[in-house]
């Protein structure tokens, strides 16, 4: 009885020794090269080290953006749930650090989550030194360098010129094989439009890690490559002018360009109403947040590139010399212009009900006669006024990097295909005066002006002035590109310049408030209509302001060399000579006492 | 020549080398790889084992100078005093890691649940001391009653690993001693009947450390992820290993407790299947060997010490390697001879003076015939 359990006992011995000899031959022998594998995967550790981006300047080399490193400390979530109560951990970095950790974070410690996660960012030099002297104590935590964007006081009125950055998107690593998911790229404005210049090359380091995420030794490393620096056409202090200007004007919304017509260097960019760059790119409040994409003037839109809106008569320029260079009217031909244009039951009317009277082209531009510019632009007809339309650059992306919205140049096919309706003359008399279907972003009204001012030359559009090369060590400027040119004949240019110059200094121009400005320049009014069915007889008070007409000014100056052109937009602004203009002026007045003007650009 | 029979060397000619000296290679084999898997983090630990381990090797070496008799008589005080202990760390213990289970005594930290198993297989040795035939059911729920006293203590601590390591070699001693098969299937059915009511009873930890054993891939970076990363450094060891001090797994924190309860996973990324399958071997042989002395000693007192020590070291060895191999959920119980602990190596350094006492014992007693 006894022996037999002795033998049992053996037995069992046996069989133990068997299956766990077995099983240690199963681990080490047979499967030894796999786990040799999972070993070494276990404890090296691939970083991404992000490379400084280039540094911004304006055209007179004035720094706007440059990258500071900032320190942050980052989390595995997985080790620190293997280590810690969630409340210890919490209490830790509070006591020890000073850090209050938000309600993600908290989550992903909980879950135990494997990617790295940002806990604090911004350390101070207190902190860091806090975290080396308990480094023991944060099992799964780390310090990274992380380098952020820091504007300085001029960058404050270009926050949609500048653009933000942020890492990439899942569509968007998903395209780009080149982008890491740590490394941040341009996501809006110049930081996105010039990213290949800004971005740099990140660098790798191997480092050897332990379970608890910490740095043993680096195995291998290789630098980055910082991003290149750029210089804006932007002039840092006209950006600044209009701003101010525009501010000063009570306006809630809208935007100014401002354009070298010599070589299409973008001078100035504003959308109104701006955002705090330095708040955004920091982090806002979710109050902060909320009160900024619920304003209702979109201060994160970017307008000046990315609305679209009827322009109403600054497009006249567009359709009198189309006119003009098919024949259609000669320069000193006169065409009676009454209150009202009928054709068969429709009655088209001016917005003057005084009506114009026989005038010629440049008058019809002086008083922005709406009547006049029904019959040309009928006789002209759809196809020739949108060939003249695109050929003006409207429509069009100039230049890829810039221009992402297209505006919406309508003719019968498009009409046909959109709304699957024919086109009717109506079309054609309302498209005549920039009204109808017809919508653009307010970056393209300055295409409008600039070939007027340059004497009918389109150029490709510029923000990049010049960038460092860092191989070869010096400065590459942007040269101008011709993109081509109107092949009007120069006269009938010239005809409509003096019309423009009649809006200002003629007897029935519709900006007489632009003959205050110190320099003679030369411009057009547009007011165009948003919504029909707002009541006359209504107190113009009680008109919502989202069904109040838009007001734009296009401009250019000096007169004779003109070295600007601008192109004002002033969202339900009301009217173009009396709203939009006289930001204009104050630009100009502006300009002038910073001594701009006298500059060689 | 009275001062020469004064120092009777004849005792070193007793001692069973076949034991003493595995043992003696366990402990030192243990203190080196102490040293690779703490000196990063705490460089002295080794230096610590070695003094215990030292100091036990003189302690077997004593114990087996005195006769089985004279240790088994001490049990009845022995054991009073374990129990009382056990109550006094319950009641002002230190805790470590959420458990209580040490006293302080100032110079070094004492776990008293360690030497209560030592005592309870003395305390059966001599309840069973003059016992000639098999044990009835009395002696056997006996037997179980001073061994639950103390696992219930300590389950309190809380540590159920060590509950079951005290609990075992009695269990097991009154299996070999013959009592009847149907108090072993009516005990089995017991277990079986009573199981869930324990699992009802076990803390969130424990229970789920049995379920990450029993599905370890369901959540890797839990419970599970220890007894993946065991498996990893074991396995990654291949034949021969990393080599000595070139550990990844332990160097770089992956395996968790890697010089107490995960040595063994710590030797066998270092040095292989070579040295897994000579540590496995080794304990199968020193048991072997115990309980050869089981069955060739006559006197029951030895007997019951022999299967108890051997049980009790098959036991820890065993659950350990094969809680490191992913065969077994973590338990924490300690690898004899080997993991980091004082009180643990000591007390199984008492374990085997006690055997060897009992062979010497034994040996000597055949000499006078």
């Amino acid at each position: 009885m006894k022996i037999n359990r002795v033998f049992l006992v053996f037995l069992v011995l046996g069989i133990v020794y068997v299956v766990l000899a077995g099983r240690l031959y199963y681990l080490q022998i047979k499967k030894g090269q796999y786990y040799r594998e999972v070993s070494t995967k276990n404890y090296i550790r691939l970083y991404t080290i992000n490379p400084p981006r280039g540094k911004i300047f304006d055209r007179n080399g004035i720094l706007l953006a440059y990258d500071v490193p900032t320190f942050s400390l980052s989390a595995l979530p997985y080790i620190v749930h293997n280590n810690y109560d969630t409340g210890v951990i919490i209490k830790l970095l509070k006591e020890k650090l000073g850090v209050e950790i938000d309600e993600k974070v908290v989550e992903a410690f909980e879950k135990g989550i494997i990617t790295k996660i940002e806990v604090a960012e911004n350390l101070t030099q207190e902190q860091i030194k806090q975290f080396y002297n308990n480094f023991y104590l944060f099992k799964g935590f780390f310090i990274e360098v992380i380098p952020k964007r820091v504007y300085t006081e001029y960058a404050k009125y270009m926050p949609h010129v500048l653009g933000y950055v942020g890492y990439p998107s899942y569509s968007q690593l998903k395209k780009n094989p080149y982008l890491r998911p740590d490394v941040l790229i341009g996501k809006s404005g110049v930081e996105k439009m010039y990213d290949d210049y800004l971005r740099g090359e990140p660098g790798y380091r191997a480092v050897i890690v332990d379970a608890y995420g910490r740095q043993k030794e680096v195995l291998w490393e290789k630098q980055p490559k910082r991003g290149r620096d750029i210089y804006l056409t932007i002039d840092a202090r006209l950006q600044k002018i209009a701003y101010e200007s525009f501010k000063e004007s009570g306006q809630p919304s809208g935007s100014v360009v401002i354009l070298d017509p010599n070589n299409y260097n973008i001078l100035a960019l504003l959308s109104y109403p701006i955002y705090d760059i330095e708040k955004f790119t920091k982090g806002m409040s979710p109050k902060e947040w909320k009160r900024l994409i619920s304003n209702k003037y979109k201060p994160l839109f970017n307008k000046t590139l990315y609305g679209l809106y009827p322009p109403g008569s600054i497009y006249k320029i567009i359709v009198g010399l189309g006119a003009l260079e098919e024949g259609v009217i000669s320069p000193y031909e006169t065409i009676e212009s009454g209150a009202i244009f009928q054709i068969g039951k429709w009655k088209y009317r001016n917005w003057n009900p005084a009506g114009c009277g026989n005038i010629n082209i440049e008058e019809a531009l002086e008083m922005s006669c709406d009547t006049f510019f029904y019959q040309i632009g009928l006789e002209l007809g759809v196809d020739r006024i949108v060939y003249y339309t695109h050929l003006f650059g409207l429509g069009e992306r100039l230049n890829e990097r810039i221009e992402r919205k297209i505006s919406r140049i309508p003719n019968p096919d498009w009409k046909m295909e959109v709304l699957n309706e024919n086109w009717f003359h109506g079309d054609t008399i309302n498209l005549s005066i920039g009204q109808g279907y017809l919508a653009i972003t307010p970056f393209d009204a300055v295409k409008i002006i600039a070939p007027i001012a340059n004497g009918g030359k389109v150029y490709k559009p510029q923000l990049l002035k010049a960038y460092f090369d860092n191989k070869e060590n010096q400065l590459h400027m942007i040269k101008p590109v011709l993109v081509r040119e109107l092949n009007v004949k120069p006269f009938y240019i010239k005809v409509i310049k003096k019309g423009l110059y009649k809006v200002i200094y003629g007897r029935r121009g519709t900006a007489k408030v632009l003959r205050d400005a110190p320099v003679v320049n030369a411009g057009k009014t547009g007011t165009a209509q948003v919504s029909r069915k707002k009541d006359k007889k209504d107190k113009k008070e009680e008109i919502k302001w989202e069904l109040r007409d838009h007001a734009w000014f296009v401009d250019f100056y000096p007169y004779k060399k003109p070295k600007f052109a601008v192109a004002v937009f002033v969202e339900h602004g009301e009217s173009g000579g009396r709203v939009a203009a006289p930001i204009v002026k104050d630009i100009i007045e502006k300009s002038v006492i910073e001594g701009i003007l006298d500059e060689g650009l | 020549m009275r001062v020469y029979n004064y120092l009777d060397f004849s005792f070193i000619k007793r001692i069973d080398y076949l034991i003493f000296l595995p043992v003696v290679f366990l402990i030192f084999w243990g203190v080196i790889n102490i040293y690779s898997a703490s000196i990063n983090e705490y460089p002295n630990l080794y230096i610590k084992q070695a003094i215990v381990g030292i100091t036990g090797i003189f302690l077997m070496v004593f114990l087996s100078t005195i006769e089985l008799r004279k240790i088994v008589n001490l049990s009845i005080p022995l054991y009073i005093l374990g129990v009382l202990s056990l109550v006094f760390v319950l009641v002002a213990g230190d805790v470590v890691l959420g458990a209580k289970r040490w006293i302080n005594l100032g110079v070094f930290a004492l776990q008293p649940s360690e030497f209560i198993k030592v005592i309870v297989i003395l305390l059966t040795a001599f309840y069973l001391s003059d016992r000639k035939k098999s044990i009835s059911l009395l002696d056997g729920l006996f037997i179980l009653f001073i061994a639950f006293i103390p696992a219930i203590l300590v389950v309190l601590q809380p540590d159920l690993g060590t509950a079951l390591t005290i609990l075992f070699p009695p269990a097991f001693i009154i299996f070999v001693m013959g009592i009847k098969k149907r108090y072993i299937f009516a005990s089995l059915i017991l277990i079986l009947l009573i199981s869930p009511f324990i699992w009802s009873h076990l803390k969130e930890y424990q229970k789920n450390r049995i379920l990450a054993f029993l599905n370890p891939e369901k959540d890797p970076l839990g419970t599970a992820y220890h007894i993946i990363q065991s498996k990893i450094a074991i396995g990654s060891g291949m034949l021969t290993g990393k080599g000595f001090l070139h550990g990844t797994q332990s160097k770089f924190y992956f395996l968790p407790e890697q010089h107490t309860d995960f040595i063994f996973a710590t030797i066998g990324e270092e040095w292989g299947f070579i040295a897994t399958i000579t540590i496995l071997t080794l304990y199968t042989l020193l048991v072997l060997r115990i309980l050869y002395w089981a069955i060739k000693i006559k006197d029951t007192a030895a007997k019951v010490v022999c299967y108890g020590v051997a049980s009790l070291i098959s036991f820890q060895a065993f659950i350990n390697i094969a809680m490191t191999l992913g065969m077994a959920p973590v338990v924490g119980i300690t690898l004899p001879f080997l993991s980091y602990g004082g009180s643990s190596l000591l007390a199984f350094c008492i374990l085997i003076g006690i055997v060897l006492s009992a062979v010497s014992t034994f040996k000597k007693e055949k000499i006078q015939f």
